[in-house]
């Protein structure tokens, strides 16, 4: 708080005056101008992005997102039980690469191989969250090893090459099914499907933490561990079914965007956990747990992708788009402190 | 009064966004005075405190502090004028000792590098706690401490700063009998040395025990200031609530109906011996028992929180194991704790709270049944008066009575047959207290058994059916409704 005594007798500044009277209102009003600055320069550079509104961009930057979102919409659900999941970005290499080895070269129905790919992430979201609560590891360190781990799985898998690779410079060994690479950029009725697939996430999403016990019981878990416990909630298995979906939401992120990429890899992914917290806590999300929802992930995921689309119609370079992403991230969670701590 | 006057605050003035807190209040204090400061819930007291310890701005208004006018800035301002605070909610770090707490940011030095001066600062930690007359080890951690204990830490940590005007809190919400004696005889001794003293709490038998003089709010106004000889309870009571209560402790009789619960040879390895006991539908047992009697050791493994070593529960003469608190709720159990937020999500809304113990109820195929929800919500809203400005409000914007109605309402909606209340309450005003006893008198003629845990002799004595007395984690006497004093009562509280 900004206390200063000589600005408390301001009432000479008279009823005109009043309502940037007070140091906590004049704060307010910053706030006000730095948020409509902040609109206004978004608003400039989409409006001066080169072809930013045509259809193909939209679709564009539909797609792109689509895999962020997803992971979002669990990473939503896993920090308001008190957690957080750094292991997604491996999970989705790891699950989108079996996926595409198991058909691609085990000779696996296609079917049963995106099964074995949603599996795969349920299974290790299992895992992590076994080691989170028989184990008492902390969910940080715990998915902080996942992470290591599921990338060195994959790369196992993979032998570090793409899935499918190449038989010589021109022909591939093999090649992917349509029904994957249709969930990456196929349509229905001439939308997307991949942001079709995150839209319906997020309403499962929405639905979950909104209108099931179960949402309520991860809002209980990460408001107050203890009092959920003596109210009679299985916090331990709670946290564990937050994992598990968590895992085969990022194993779903992980089909979308092979199917995008027409090709898996073990090293794709990369940074998309620390991209899906970001989104979350520009959200509005609590980091700390017990508040938050999926209707703020999808616009964070949302802003953060278009950022990155007007950057590039910008010709800004990937390397100083770095850098304005995570101002981005710092100055959001900032603003959110600010207007926290002085209301308006 | 022939010693000088210390503080005055003229038309103290403070609102936040629909509430006036406080409503031009004029308070004085003498030097070497003890001023006790009445209210309910939301009447103010902790408003004023806090911006007399810095942590709150005032709207408008004078605090001249020995003649000066002054502007308190912040609490380490408050702090230099001779102004320390006893907060209600205790500001300990529970992984540090308590000499690190008392001297925290200002820890001796040694020079040159100024590294810290680890034992100056324990020896320096161990006088002032001599000084107090408490037995404390300074390189204890305080969370390894009792509530009472760290309340003690934290008025050594206040009194080493030299102040000349203590605020406290609601110091005695957590302390037992015997803690509160010490402490009465602590701040007397302060108070000879000049210290001045405003001493917040709700507890009207305090009064004239400690007090000089004593002011009541309410709702953020000032009734009047009276010496304590003019203060009876009866004219108190009226003051601080603005009408006539009824019986403070307003005991019906029940039949006593069948056994519902029966304990045998309940033992947690050096904490718990060999507890027995036995409730009946309609039936309140009290168990009386001090700080670190082990009555929340009990409770907690009672409801499944905590695991007992051997012993035997029977629920309605069958045998059961109790190994969670969902277990616990299935066979019909309540626990209201005795840290409320133990008891609350405070992020969740009024609703949230008081379903969470029946989420299976209001879920059908795992959805909630949102309608169901605001009904059972809003019964319990009116039937408790739950005082909201809406029903979705989240219960960390309550004040403490209305949360500890929150709290009862969960249990109340999860029908529990069996209700353990531990310290119910606790840092509750006189008006909820007294709509606390009604529920409880209420639900026992429902043909609920209550067990009441409780440190506080006058409410055991006048609320129980039957009491048991707990000291050292055992059973020490039985005693029958009327059978037992208060001197009776505590001499076998204090056995070992």
């Amino acid at each position: 708080m900004v206390k200063n005594p000589s600005e408390s007798g301001v009432s000479a500044l008279g009823r005109v005056g009043t309502w940037v009277a007070t140091p906590q209102l004049r704060i307010r009003l910053g706030i006000r101008i730095i948020l409509v600055v902040a609109v206004l320069l978004f608003i400039y550079y989409v409006s001066t992005a080169p072809r930013f509104f045509s259809a193909t961009n939209a679709i564009n930057v539909g797609q792109r997102t689509a895999p962020d979102i997803i992971l979002a919409v669990g990473q939503t659900m896993v920090i308001i039980s008190a957690g957080i999941d750094l292991s997604v970005g491996a999970v989705v290499a790891f699950a989108g690469s079996l996926a595409s080895v198991a058909y691609c070269y085990w000779g696996i129905p296609v079917g049963l191989a995106i099964l074995m790919g949603l599996a795969s992430g349920a299974l290790l979201g299992l895992i992590n969250g076994l080691i989170i609560t028989k184990g008492r590891i902390p969910d940080f360190i715990a998915t902080l090893g996942m992470m290591v781990t599921a990338r060195g799985l994959g790369l196992l898998l993979t032998g570090g090459l793409p899935v499918p690779s190449h038989l010589t410079a021109l022909t591939l060994k093999a090649y992917l099914p349509p029904e994957i690479i249709w969930l990456g950029s196929g349509t229905v009725l001439g939308f997307p499907a991949g942001p079709l697939i995150a839209l319906a996430v997020v309403i499962l999403g929405w639905v979950i933490l909104k209108h099931t016990g179960f949402g309520r019981a991860i809002f209980a878990l990460g408001g107050n561990r203890e009092a959920a416990r003596v109210s009679g909630i299985d916090v331990d298995r709670t946290k564990l079914l937050v994992y598990v979906l968590m895992g085969v939401l990022a194993a779903l992120a992980g089909l979308v965007l092979t199917g995008r990429m027409n090709s898996a890899n073990a090293l794709m992914g990369d940074g998309m956990e620390l991209q899906s917290i970001a989104a979350v806590v520009i959200g509005g999300t609590n980091l700390f747990g017990g508040e938050g929802g999926v209707i703020g992930s999808l616009v964070g995921a949302l802003i953060m992708g278009i950022l990155r689309n007007v950057l590039n119609l910008h010709n800004m370079q990937d390397f100083a788009q770095r850098v304005v992403m995570g101002l981005l991230i710092i100055g959001v969670v900032l603003f959110d402190q600010l207007r926290r701590r002085y209301g308006g | 009064m022939s010693s000088s006057l210390i503080l005055r605050a003229e038309g103290i003035d403070k609102s936040y966004p629909g509430v006036h807190a406080l409503d031009h209040v004029d308070f004085d204090l003498f030097e070497g005075e003890i001023h006790v400061l009445l209210g309910e819930n939301g009447a103010g007291k902790s408003t004023f405190m806090k911006i007399l310890s810095g942590s709150l701005p005032k709207d408008s208004g004078r605090i001249t502090l020995r003649g000066q006018e002054v502007e308190i800035l912040n609490p380490h301002h408050a702090w230099e004028l001779g102004i320390g605070m006893v907060y209600q909610e205790l500001s300990l770090i529970p992984s540090t000792s308590v000499a690190e707490n008392i001297f925290l940011g200002r820890l001796p030095k040694r020079k040159p590098l100024g590294t810290v001066d680890w034992a100056e600062t324990f020896s320096r930690a161990r006088n002032i706690l001599d000084d107090l007359g408490v037995d404390i080890d300074p390189r204890q951690r305080v969370r390894d401490l009792s509530m009472g204990e760290r309340q003690l830490t934290e008025i050594a940590k206040a009194l080493s700063m030299n102040v000349q005007i203590l605020l406290l809190d609601e110091p005695t919400s957590a302390l037992s009998e015997e803690e509160r004696e010490r402490l009465f005889h602590i701040l007397r001794g302060l108070q000879e040395k000049g210290v001045a003293v405003i001493y917040v709490s709700h507890r009207l038998a305090e009064v004239p025990q400690i007090g000089q003089r004593v002011t009541v709010l309410r709702d953020g106004k000032k009734i009047g200031t009276l010496p304590v000889e003019q203060a009876d309870e009866a004219t108190l009571i009226r003051m601080m609530v603005g009408r006539e209560l009824g019986e403070q402790f307003p005991k019906t009789e029940v039949p006593r109906g069948r056994e519902l619960l029966r304990i045998r040879g309940l033992t947690v390895e050096g904490m718990l011996h060999d507890l027995n006991l036995t409730l009946h539908e309609g039936e309140i047992l009290g168990i009386f028992g001090l700080l670190g009697s082990g009555r929340t050791p009990f409770a907690r493994v009672l409801f499944g929180v905590d695991r007992m070593d051997s012993g035997e529960i029977f629920v309605d003469g069958n045998k059961v194991e109790i190994s969670s608190p969902a277990e616990a709720i299935e066979l019909g159990f309540g626990y209201l704790t005795e840290d409320r937020k133990e008891g609350l999500i405070p992020h969740l809304s009024i609703p949230a709270n008081i379903t969470l113990a029946s989420l299976k109820q209001i879920c059908q195929l795992g959805f909630l049944k949102h309608s169901e929800e605001r009904q059972a919500a809003e019964k319990y809203v009116r039937e408790l008066g739950i005082h909201t400005p809406k029903l979705h409000q989240r219960v960390e914007f309550l004040s403490g009575g209305n949360q500890q109605k929150v709290a009862l309402a969960k249990w109340l909606c999860s029908r529990s047959k069996i209700l353990i209340f531990d310290e119910p309450t606790r840092g509750i005003d006189v008006g909820a207290k007294a709509e606390v006893f009604r529920l409880m008198n209420d639900l026992a003629g429902q043909g609920v058994g209550i067990i009441m845990l409780s440190s506080e002799l006058p409410e055991v004595l006048a609320m129980a059916d039957r009491i048991l007395v707990m000291a050292g984690g055992s059973f020490t006497a039985e005693f029958a409704r009327g059978q037992g004093t208060q001197e009776d009562l505590m001499r076998y509280a204090v056995v070992r």
